[in-house]
């Protein structure tokens, strides 16, 4: 008896397709997180924090509540994940992203009534970590990091590349401006900084006073374009590649689909579903269909 | 007999309007007004932008104006014609013929042609508004260009099918948002409380970092100068994020465009005759997809080749 329900409420936590209340859980769950950290953003405000104060304080009173018991639902529903062990599923939910975000973002409050002295400002951020739960329910943005993960190689070497060029160009202003303007250039340290707010904006703030200072003031702004050029190209084609292998991976399936000549309910299901997980457009799968279909006529 | 002819020349001069509105390939005036149209356009907007400045309009004020009744005219007159003749749209039995006037009247450029002319008449109606919002609704105009170039189309149709990789970017710009801002309102709060004074603040300083490169401000602390040169480095990987999700989506429209091309003349090329109709069907479609003539000669020599082979 228990057990079904402690199923039910899983599937409708993690978002199982199968529980129509997952979805309005999902959008609870999310406008709790956005007004959250409003609340926190605008108490941070002197002003408001002035006559606002305790609404706020009352809104995280019920906010904790409202995490605390969403953990505690998920960690005990989450023990029906394995059905031979019951903290084998809790443990992975835990000790997983998720899991340790949903603990860090309820913690502040209890950190706070045990450890009145703590800095205010630092339980403000960890209260801002709420945000990340939202990515939970955002998987494009998980496509997003396999995406670029699948360059890493090329990330590696940009970032060689990159830390190459602050060091060459930060040495080479020491060389050319420490003696002339020793509190920017004085050590390479000073100069990787200048160096490396040069090459990510352009410009270090900081005006050459020598002929061989403005030299190497131009060139690094001009390497800072030559590696933004660099990054968007990766990440660019990290994004083609990834789009053209799950293109591919469809293709490959409706062809298999259409090979019989007969297309029943399971197999239109399954495309469904990959178009789906794929995120294809109606349109391009209609136009994978008409190419798969033509060429098979001849 | 004469009355049947009569409406019968009715319904073709509607039908030729409508083709030459609609840009139809077929029909040689519709490059002409195309052409008339989008240059009218362009001086409307060159007017509005040299009459707002107060030394050129003492000079020339009633030239301007005598040149906004013309363009007035001209674009009622296009308007009116337009709601006339688009009852062709649609032409099957059961169709109503306002069934393609309203499709127009509705659209995203049924629209523009209607803000871009009607407040004039309002003035008319109503002398006391503000002249200034009058000139934002003239500004509208340059959007009638947009009906003869694709790339407005393109560019929603090609964030459209990518919106999911455009939300996960924007997500991710608002998260770190979120997070740097309050990071360096902890950090650089206490030492420059007149910069930091709250994490909005904090946020201005992170939203100028992301779209300019550079914050305006110099950090005091050592974690504060480390906290700026990550944010620094977050700017370029976030701008290339979005760079490769937009060419990405533009590449995949491309693509997808060649693809239906291809579709269109395998079949038009099965029966082995090219009758004038499907002529015009195929050029009406590399227009509308904006296709260079060698693209599209590549593409037919392909297929070709690919029936040859297969025969």
């Amino acid at each position: 008896m228990l057990k079904q329900q402690k199923i039910t409420l899983m599937e409708i936590l993690e978002g199982s397709p199968k529980q129509a209340l997952s979805r309005y859980a999902e959008w609870l769950i999310s406008s709790v997180v956005l007004v959250n950290c409003t609340a926190v953003i605008l108490d941070s405000v002197p002003e408001i924090h002035a006559v606002h104060k305790d609404f706020f304080h009352e809104l995280e009173f019920w906010s904790v509540m409202f995490f605390t018991a969403e953990y505690l639902l998920r960690v005990w529903s989450l023990g029906a994940k394995h059905a031979d062990n019951a903290w084998k599923g809790r443990r992975e939910y835990i000790f997983s992203g998720f899991g340790l975000i949903d603990f860090i973002a309820t913690m502040p409050y209890y950190l706070h009534v045990f450890f009145p002295l703590l800095d205010l400002r630092i339980l403000r951020v960890l209260r801002l970590l709420r945000i990340l739960k939202l990515s939970k329910y955002n998987s494009a943005l998980q496509d997003l990091f396999s995406a670029v993960s699948s360059q890493r190689r090329a990330f590696g070497a940009a970032a060689f590349l990159l830390t190459i060029a602050i060091i060459v160009s930060a040495s080479l202003m020491h060389i050319a401006e420490g003696h002339v303007q020793p509190a920017h250039f004085g050590t390479i340290p000073h100069s990787i900084y200048w160096a490396i707010v040069t090459i990510t904006s352009g410009d270090g703030h900081v005006n050459a006073v020598t002929k061989g200072g403005e030299v190497v003031a131009l060139f690094t702004g001009f390497l800072g374009v030559c590696m933004a050029a660099i990054l968007t190209g990766i990440v660019a084609s990290a994004f083609a590649n990834q789009m053209s292998r799950k293109k591919s991976s469809y293709k490959a399936q409706l062809r298999q689909v259409l090979a019989d000549g007969v297309v029943t309910q399971a197999e239109k299901d399954a495309l469904k579903r990959l178009q789906q997980q794929f995120r294809l457009s109606d349109k391009e799968v209609q136009t994978m269909m008409e190419q798969a279909q033509a060429g098979k006529t001849p | 007999m004469n009355h049947l002819l009569e409406v019968s020349t009715y319904r073709r001069v509607k039908q030729r309007t409508f083709a030459i509105l609609e840009g139809d390939v077929a029909e040689p005036a519709s490059r002409f007004c195309e052409i008339f149209i989008a240059s009218l356009v362009i001086l409307n907007v060159l007017s509005i932008i040299l009459e707002s400045v107060p030394e050129i309009h003492d000079v020339a004020g009633t030239y301007f104006h005598i040149f906004d009744l013309f363009s007035v005219g001209v674009f009622s007159l296009e308007y009116i014609l337009r709601i006339w003749s688009y009852s062709e749209k649609y032409t099957e039995a059961g169709d109503s013929p306002w069934r393609g006037r309203k499709e127009y009247i509705f659209s995203f450029y049924g629209l523009v042609d209607f803000l871009s002319t009607v407040p004039f008449y309002l003035q008319l109606l109503m002398p006391g508004t503000d002249l200034r919002v009058l000139r934002m609704f003239r500004l509208l105009r340059i959007f009638k260009l947009s009906r003869y170039n694709s790339a407005l189309d393109d560019m929603f149709e090609a964030i459209k099918a990518e919106k999911d990789s455009f939300s996960s970017a924007m997500f991710l710009l608002f998260i770190s948002c979120l997070l740097f801002s309050s990071l360096i309102y902890i950090i650089e709060g206490h030492a420059q409380p007149e910069i930091f004074p709250s994490i909005p603040a904090a946020m201005h300083w992170f939203i100028l970092t992301i779209v300019s490169g550079w914050g305006n401000v110099d950090p005091v602390t050592f974690p504060g100068v480390v906290l700026v040169v990550i944010t620094q480095i977050l700017a370029i990987a976030l701008s290339a994020v979005l760079t490769g999700v937009v060419s990405t989506a533009y590449t995949t429209q491309l693509a997808r465009r060649e693809a239906l091309y291809e579709m269109e003349i395998r079949e038009v090329l099965a029966d082995g005759v090219v009758s004038e109709k499907e002529e015009i069907t195929l050029k009406n479609m590399q227009a509308k997809y904006g296709m260079s003539d060698e693209q599209v000669e590549s593409i037919a020599a392909q297929v070709r080749a690919e029936k040859n082979l297969s025969e």
